[in-house]
């Protein structure tokens, strides 16, 4: 009897103890899902998660049951895969915006099942697009600074071409190495120049967008650019340059201004204007040469110094014109003897002439060294010479006057020069240079006389030059000429060269020789 | 005489749209022409989409706003959208409804739910100014902001409607029966303020995006507008 009921217990024991030990152990009915959560990437589709509890150690099924705000009936979600593992994915047909939908997930297994509602009000509420792709960043180095272009475009999803969709982006750029991002909002562009960048520098830039007002997308991939720095550096440098290169030529041109007087006699030498008063500028200009070979050097046929010394007892000059006639002011100037020795081709005297002409500085200072050249040719001449000259001189003071009265001659009245046999040479200042031939004597001074209209004074002219000084040609005092006409050279070579030629060109002037006025050069041809 | 009504207000209106009332009237056209600039249709309905952005723009933000600081009472608990005041009406609730719908039917939509709102606006309007909430200054000027651009494009649609034929002038009635008062305690008082705001954050959500499909109709030769 014991034996039984003890069995009995102990059996019950057993079976209890066991029945406790196989819930302990065991699966169990599934937890209800959690946290429900749902994306719309276009508008037109969405997807919805769900996190499983615990699935009680079974294989638990997922299963989800939604009703739409419109719609009485529970439908079953139309695809578990598309989105993974613990979704439903809702595609073109199934999804109405504006809707509320009542999801409830069921959770599945052997020995029970879970459920949990989940509402969504609205699927604009969790409409968050993709980030915007091919983001590219072009540098653009135009002038006046460069700038970046990004482009991107739309996500591949969104449908931009009909209105039901609006996209809108934002843009961030920063430095490589910088923290701070400068954000823009684009609006729904697809492009941006963002022009806030510096050479040499890296640059990152991203994009987002956002669908009607709703979650922003996730930032795109990183681009990169980096803005080069040559031509900043290039232009710099050009404008150092420029800059440098201008400066002397600015300081040239400032002392050109400063010194411009000088730089003007440099260029531009004053012509010094015809001085000789009493001269007729004119005449000369428009006499024919001839004209003036005749006005400064006679008639070819000079008189015979006999003559001649009767001549200059009587310094009269016959003249038609009354431009012969000086002033008193110009006699009465400076007292300058004037040697006019009218000794024609024979004789060889030099002829010594003094410009009367007061302007000429020079003239007063060659003066004295006149006096020396007279004083040494006065020693070095031949015989003839001082005794003209005495005579000369004796007369000379009678004559100056009136001989200075008719220092310069009217050109034009002279007659022309009839015999061009005895022409040497012409030089340009329309000197005739005669001939050194042995010429009668006696002849000579009857054709002078005879054609002479012109003063004897100018008979004996051998030569006038520029500097308007009389040599006087003539073989029989060769020697002497030469001699002279060396001094007279040397005298020349010696002295500075004042150029008269504006002396010419007024008339003619007597000067000395020795005055230093000849141009010592091819003035003068010394034979 | 309510569109001539409508008219003036246009002019007095700061923001509406420039439009001059001789477009309104069966003027002659010789008429028109010498005294009006026609404001072609893609440029009046470009405005009236940047109007109902801007609407749909602020209430997204009110929402926001009341949620940052108080949240939902429990979704359970609030109001369905089902008990919108708005929606009896139907309208498409896809891209491919929507694009289906006519242009006419498009406008007398938006202009219906427009219409809706405005009774209702003036509530929140009163009501923000009370409301136990910490940033309700910034909710009451936003929902004053609201009023304008809601006036200022009703006022506009009215016009472009006229344009449209006599099927986009008709506007389906849509009472608000809330009545004036949100409640008497502070609970229901948010509650109510929470869903009426959620409610008009679809509402204007579905009129701009009916007036965008509408505008991207419009302007086929200018496919940047869409």
């Amino acid at each position: 009897m014991y034996n039984a009921r003890m069995r009995t217990h102990l059996g019950l024991v057993i079976l209890c103890v066991l029945s406790a030990a196989r819930v302990c152990s065991s699966t169990s009915a599934p937890e209800s899902p959690r946290k429900f959560d749902c994306r719309s990437r276009e508008k037109e589709t969405f997807s919805c998660w769900w996190e499983p509890g615990s699935d009680g150690g079974l294989p638990t099924e997922y299963r989800l049951f939604y009703t739409q705000e419109r719609l009485r009936e529970v439908r079953e979600c139309p695809d578990y895969v598309s989105a993974g593992a613990n979704s439903c994915f809702f595609d073109k047909k199934h999804t109405s915006i504006w809707a509320e939908y009542t999801m409830t997930v069921v959770a599945t297994n052997a020995l029970g099942n879970a459920s949990e509602e989940f509402r969504i009000t609205d699927v604009m509420e969790y409409v968050k697009p993709d980030p915007p792709v091919n983001v590219t960043v072009v540098v653009n180095s135009s002038a006046p600074s460069p700038f970046l272009e990004i482009r991107w475009k739309s996500p591949p999803d969104v449908d931009v071409r009909t209105g039901w969709v609006t996209l809108k982006y934002e843009l961030r750029v920063k430095q490589n190495d910088s923290k701070e991002w400068k954000t823009v909002d684009i609006g729904s562009e697809t492009f941006f120049n963002f022009y806030n960048v510096y050479p040499g520098l890296l640059y990152m830039a991203q994009v987002r967008c956002k669908l009607d007002h709703g979650k922003w997308s996730e930032w795109s991939n990183t681009i990169f650019a980096e803005i080069p720095k040559n031509h900043q550096v290039e232009k710099y440098f050009w404008i150092f340059v420029f800059v440098f290169s201008l400066i002397p030529l600015l300081m040239g041109i400032y002392i050109l201004l400063l010194k411009r007087n000088v730089v003007k006699q440099c260029l531009l030498p004053p012509v010094p204007g015809p001085k000789i008063k009493g001269l007729n500028a004119h005449l000369l200009k428009s006499g024919r040469s001839e004209d003036v070979v005749n006005a400064l050097m006679g008639n070819q046929n000079f008189p015979p110094v006999a003559a001649w010394t009767e001549q200059v007892e009587d310094f009269l000059l016959v003249s038609d014109s009354d431009e012969w006639l000086l002033t008193d002011s110009f006699a009465s100037e400076k007292k300058k003897d004037i040697f006019i020795i009218p000794a024609g081709l024979h004789l060889g005297l030099e002829i010594q002439c003094r410009d009367l002409s007061v302007d000429l500085n020079t003239w007063e200072k060659t003066d004295d060294s006149k006096e020396e050249a007279k004083s040494n040719f006065l020693n070095t001449e031949p015989i003839n010479l001082p005794v003209e000259k005495h005579e000369f001189l004796n007369g000379e003071e009678m004559s100056i006057q009136p001989l200075a009265n008719t220092s310069y001659v009217d050109i034009q009245q002279h007659p022309t020069l009839t015999d061009y046999s005895r022409v040497k040479e012409v030089n340009d200042n329309t000197i005739l240079i005669l001939n050194e031939e042995e010429i009668p004597h006696g002849l000579d001074a009857e054709e002078v006389k005879s054609e002479v209209s012109v003063p004897d004074d100018y008979s004996r002219v051998k030569e006038v030059n520029s500097d308007v000084v009389f040599l006087e040609k003539g073989d029989s005092t060769d020697g002497c000429c030469k001699k002279k006409e060396d001094h007279y050279t040397d005298w020349t070579n010696q002295k500075p060269i004042m150029p008269l030629e504006s002396e010419l060109s007024k008339g003619f002037c007597l000067k000395m020789i020795a005055s230093g006025y000849v141009d010592s050069g091819p003035a003068f041809s010394v034979k | 005489m309510q569109t001539h009504t409508r008219t003036q207000h246009t002019h007095t209106h700061t923001h509406t749209f420039i439009l001059l009332p001789c477009l309104l009237r069966p003027a002659p056209v010789v008429y028109l022409v010498a005294m009006c600039r026609a404001v072609p249709v893609n440029d009046l309905l470009d405005r009236a989409s940047q109007r109902s952005d801007k609407m749909h723009s602020l209430s997204t933000l009110l929402t926001q706003e009341m949620d940052s600081h108080f949240p939902p009472y429990g979704r359970m608990q609030m109001p369905r959208p089902a008990d919108c005041h708005t929606s009896a009406l139907q309208t498409p609730n896809d891209k491919e409804q929507a694009l289906q719908v006519s242009e006419s039917d498009l406008m007398s939509l938006a202009r219906s739910l427009l219409q809706a709102w405005v009774d209702p606006l003036a509530v929140l309007s009163t009501s923000a100014i009370t409301l136990p909430h910490p940033s309700k200054s910034s909710i009451s000027s936003k929902i004053q902001e609201l009023q304008e651009h809601s006036k200022s494009l009703a006022d506009g649609l009215d016009i472009l409607s006229g344009k449209m034929g006599p099927s986009a002038q008709a506007i389906s009635f849509l009472p608000y029966t809330g009545g004036t008062d949100l409640g008497q305690d502070r609970v229901t008082i948010l509650n109510k303020f929470n869903f009426l705001l959620s409610c008009l954050r679809r509402d204007s959500h579905k009129i701009d995006s009916f007036l965008k499909v509408l505008r991207c109709r419009a302007a086929k030769l200018q496919p940047e507008l869409c």
